[in-house]
């Protein structure tokens, strides 16, 4: 109660500084490192460099759940839907909304402490939304990129600009979306925009001085072994795609970053793209330096169907058959699960986890064995699953205790259309369409998957797919959002449903997060243009 | 059991779709003056460009070749004589009452668009001749209204058809009269709820979620329930409306039902501004 008369009788100017006596407010990758180890903050998108979104807190248990209530709702007053993960740094949150728009909110009370606008271009090209994942932060500097492909770093106290890069043109098709990722002296971006036939690529730049450290094109080039996979001739590669819109993973170890990457453009249409397309649709592993690629796995070579492998990538030590594997796994877009070894790159278990019409299995290789009557064409071709996919950007999270991967899951399929259409900057250069088929049932599930065998372990269905993350906790819950609003807390081992809330409007990207403040435990979710904070009942 | 009466209902329809959508932003104005003349007439590239729009933003609803799917016939509108600039207006503003959203996209893909219509418009429309719109009427009168609504008189169980004439083709009204489970709107999506005393209801579906529904029974009384209250829920693919046959509405009577429905193009709710009183 002290804080929050505190804050309200306060000019923003002076909660900064009340803030700062709170706490150092000042990051190292070393405290990102250490990721949940300490309960009230959360530092970086995935929770942790793992991505396990798995909190080990357990305040909130499976028995006392139910007295789960709201305590605070911040509305934006703004258009547009959250799909940022908020981070939380000594009582302070920071987040990130759409139309290029930022916050810092006193995490006890709701209230807003600064807020920051970047103007948005009016030629701007756009294909879906000016959408943001959140912020990166280090040392006492937030990073954010922007709608119109700029990156930003703000003062973490004042919200004031400190630098702005530009990425790349907006004005012919390029944006960024993705929450940085913050590693040792660097903070890692990548681009988006490949609906418009931009050149995808990941950079990595200096915190202090903005200046770009490396950049990892996910289209090759000449001069790139991976370039082999590309029309010699033309410049189809200079219009390749490969976004990057999801934030990636960093085994420290290895001292490796992960990135999914983006399908190959244009979308549908790929006579003029002969060849797999390297490094689009793929996983990615980047040295943490120099952005070399230590390896990297296709998961569809040559895509066709828009099924940008842009999910979470989530790493985790197994034991399989008997031996210790460092893994990554990865649920994708075109409907299968992976686990992956993390040092090889090499596929440990491929496992569809909805319904796949397009490829029969994985092989030995890790290539997919592919069926027949799946290329798009004028007359259209049904496949499943649909462009959005068996899963999407919303993160996933793994229960390391109970070896469990939860997943978040579209059943969906749609008719895919392709035809030519000549390349025009800042023009959507899709060359094709998809339709939702007439007698087309589609529907959402939160599944728990075994990344040792690939298994479902159970599953609770939705009447409608959902684009909601999922965050579990130690003490067995796993919370995730049906497609209609809905907050949902299950018991982590049977999938049983044990309590849930209507918020209103549609959950994405990420479901939220949880920290402790003041000795109690908080469940952040972000809904529609909305942050609502439950904790329970006193 | 527990039931909430006369309560809001959200669409679903917008439930499942916002998250596909930009922002809510006001739509950019008309472009003024007009041009006199489409900047991308006749160019074969833009054309191009122009059908990929076209098919990726209209086509689900004017069907691929633009003839028209649930949304009305684009042929006959171009052969009926629609300028450039009331097409552009239509797609800038939308039509309110229908299915036809206001769009953000910039001017140029209008125009790309239009260049494309422009393009293939040159063939026969679609549309067959309407029949006797007044006999239609009194068919409609005696058949349809208690369960459609039209310039708020008639039932309130199935859509309001004041502007379906604007609204739907003359292929998609056949489909919908003669096989109305073919495609159901997304509020009418026939229910049967099963209550834990064994009461079935019936109704078109308004919106739902994992733990709750919401509808309209036949008696047009808006009915909302928790589904831990129900025994069962039960979706039926068939539509509330019954399918009319030709041994239940011949060719001539249905020919003449549609060209009733092709006046329907809306009324104007604006009252105009009264004096004051002395």
């Amino acid at each position: 109660m002290r804080a929050i008369i505190g804050y309200v009788a306060l000019a923003a100017a002076a909660c900064a500084v009340s803030l700062a006596a709170q706490g150092t407010g000042s990051i190292t990758s070393q405290e990102i490192a250490e990721g949940l180890r300490d309960p009230g903050r959360w530092l970086t998108y995935g929770g942790d460099y793992s991505s396990q979104r798995h909190s080990p807190l357990t305040q909130i248990t499976p028995a006392n759940v139910n007295r789960l209530v709201p305590q605070w709702t911040f509305q934006t007053g703004t258009t547009g839907a959250f799909q940022a993960t908020p981070l939380l740094v000594d009582g302070v949150l920071y987040v990130t909304g759409f139309n290029n728009n930022a916050w810092a909110i006193d995490a006890r009370s709701g209230r807003q402490i600064w807020r920051y606008r970047r103007d948005i271009p009016s030629d701007l090209h756009n294909c879906c939304g000016a959408v943001n994942r959140g912020f990166a932060v280090l040392g006492d500097r937030l990073f954010m990129t922007t709608i119109d492909a700029h990156l930003v770093a703000l003062d973490m106290k004042t919200g004031s600009l400190l630098y702005d890069v530009e990425l790349a043109d907006y004005k012919v098709g390029y944006s960024a979306t993705v929450a940085p990722l913050a590693v040792k002296d660097k903070i890692i971006i990548g681009i988006a925009g490949a609906e418009f036939g931009i050149r995808g690529f990941i950079d990595a730049y200096d915190p202090m001085t903005g200046k770009r450290d490396w950049r990892f094109w996910t289209v090759a080039g000449p001069g790139d072994p991976g370039f082999a996979t590309w029309p010699q001739t033309g410049d189809a590669y200079k219009r390749g795609g490969g976004s990057i819109w999801v934030t990636g993973s960093y085994d420290p170890e290895q001292n490796l970053v992960f990135f999914g990457t983006g399908n190959p453009g244009p979308d549908y249409y790929s006579q003029n793209r002969e060849g797999d397309n390297l490094y689009t649709a793929s996983l990615v592993a980047l040295d943490a330096d120099t952005g070399k690629a230590k390896w990297h796995y296709q998961f569809t070579p040559h895509d066709m169907h828009d099924w940008d492998s842009t999910q979470v990538p989530v790493l985790a030590d197994l034991t399989i058959n008997g031996q210790p594997r460092k893994v990554v796994m990865f649920a994708n877009r075109n409907g299968f699960f992976y686990t992956i070894d993390r040092v090889t790159g090499k596929v440990i278990v491929a496992k569809p986890f909805v319904e796949t019409t397009w490829a029969k299995e994985v092989g030995p290789t890790g290539r997919p064995v592919l069926l027949p009557g799946n290329i798009p064409d004028e007359n259209g071709t049904k496949t499943c699953p649909d462009l959005g996919g068996g899963t999407n950007y919303m993160s996933p999270s793994f229960d390391p205790s109970t070896r469990t991967f939860f997943v978040t899951a579209r059943e969906t399929c749609a008719t895919y259309y392709s035809w030519e259409q000549p390349f025009q900057p800042g023009v959507q250069w899709e060359s094709g369409a998809t339709q939702r088929p007439r007698d087309q049932k589609n529907f959402g599930a939160l599944r728990a998957i075994d990344p040792v065998t690939g298994a479902r372990k159970w599953e609770f269905r939705y009447p409608t797919v959902s684009s909601s993350g999922v965050l579990s906790t130690a003490s067995g819950l796993v919370f995730n959002a049906d497609g209609d609003g809905n907050i949902l807390a299950f018991d982590s081992r049977t999938g049983k449903n044990l309590w849930h809330y209507q918020t209103g409007s549609g959950i994405r990207s990420t479901e939220g997060t949880t920290y402790m403040l003041d000795g109690r435990q908080y469940l952040l979710v972000p809904s529609g243009s909305t942050l609502v904070a439950f904790a329970l009942m006193q | 059991m527990k039931s909430w009466r006369s309560i809001l209902v959200p669409g679903l329809f917008c439930v499942f779709t916002s998250g596909l959508l930009v922002a809510q932003q006001a739509p950019p104005a008309i472009p003024d003056p007009f041009p006199a003349m489409n900047p991308h007439a006749g160019d074969r590239e833009a054309i191009r460009n122009g059908m990929s729009l076209y098919r990726s933003r209209c086509g689900d609803c004017h069907g691929l070749d633009a003839n028209g799917y649930r949304g009305p016939d684009l042929m006959a509108l171009i052969a009926g004589g629609a300028t450039d600039e009331r097409l552009f207006q239509t797609v800038r503003k939308g039509v309110p009452g229908t299915e036809m959203p206001a769009s953000n996209m910039p001017d140029d893909q209008i125009f790309l668009v239009l260049a494309y219509l422009r393009n293939i418009g040159t063939v026969a429309a679609s549309d067959a001749p309407a029949g006797n719109a007044a006999h239609g009427a009194q068919l409609f009168a005696a058949q349809c209204s208690s369960c459609h609504r039209v310039a708020g008189k008639g039932g309130r169980l199935g859509p309001d058809l004041t502007r379906v004439g604007s609204a739907r083709s003359h292929a998609a009204l056949v489909r919908e009269i003669r096989n109305p489970g073919e495609v159901i709107a997304p509020n009418y999506e026939t229910v049967t709820v099963v209550t834990r005393d064994g009461q079935r209801i019936r109704g078109a579906k308004k919106n739902e979620d994992t733990f709750s529904i919401q509808f309209m029974d036949q008696r047009e009384r808006i009915q909302g329930y928790l589904k831990a209250d129900l025994q069962d829920v039960i979706y039926e693919p068939a539509s509330l409306m019954p399918a009319f046959g030709p041994e239940r509405l011949p060719d001539a009577d249905l020919n003449d039902v549609i060209g009733y429905l092709g006046t329907l193009r809306g009324v104007d709710v604006n009252i105009p501004v009264q004096p004051a009183q002395e």
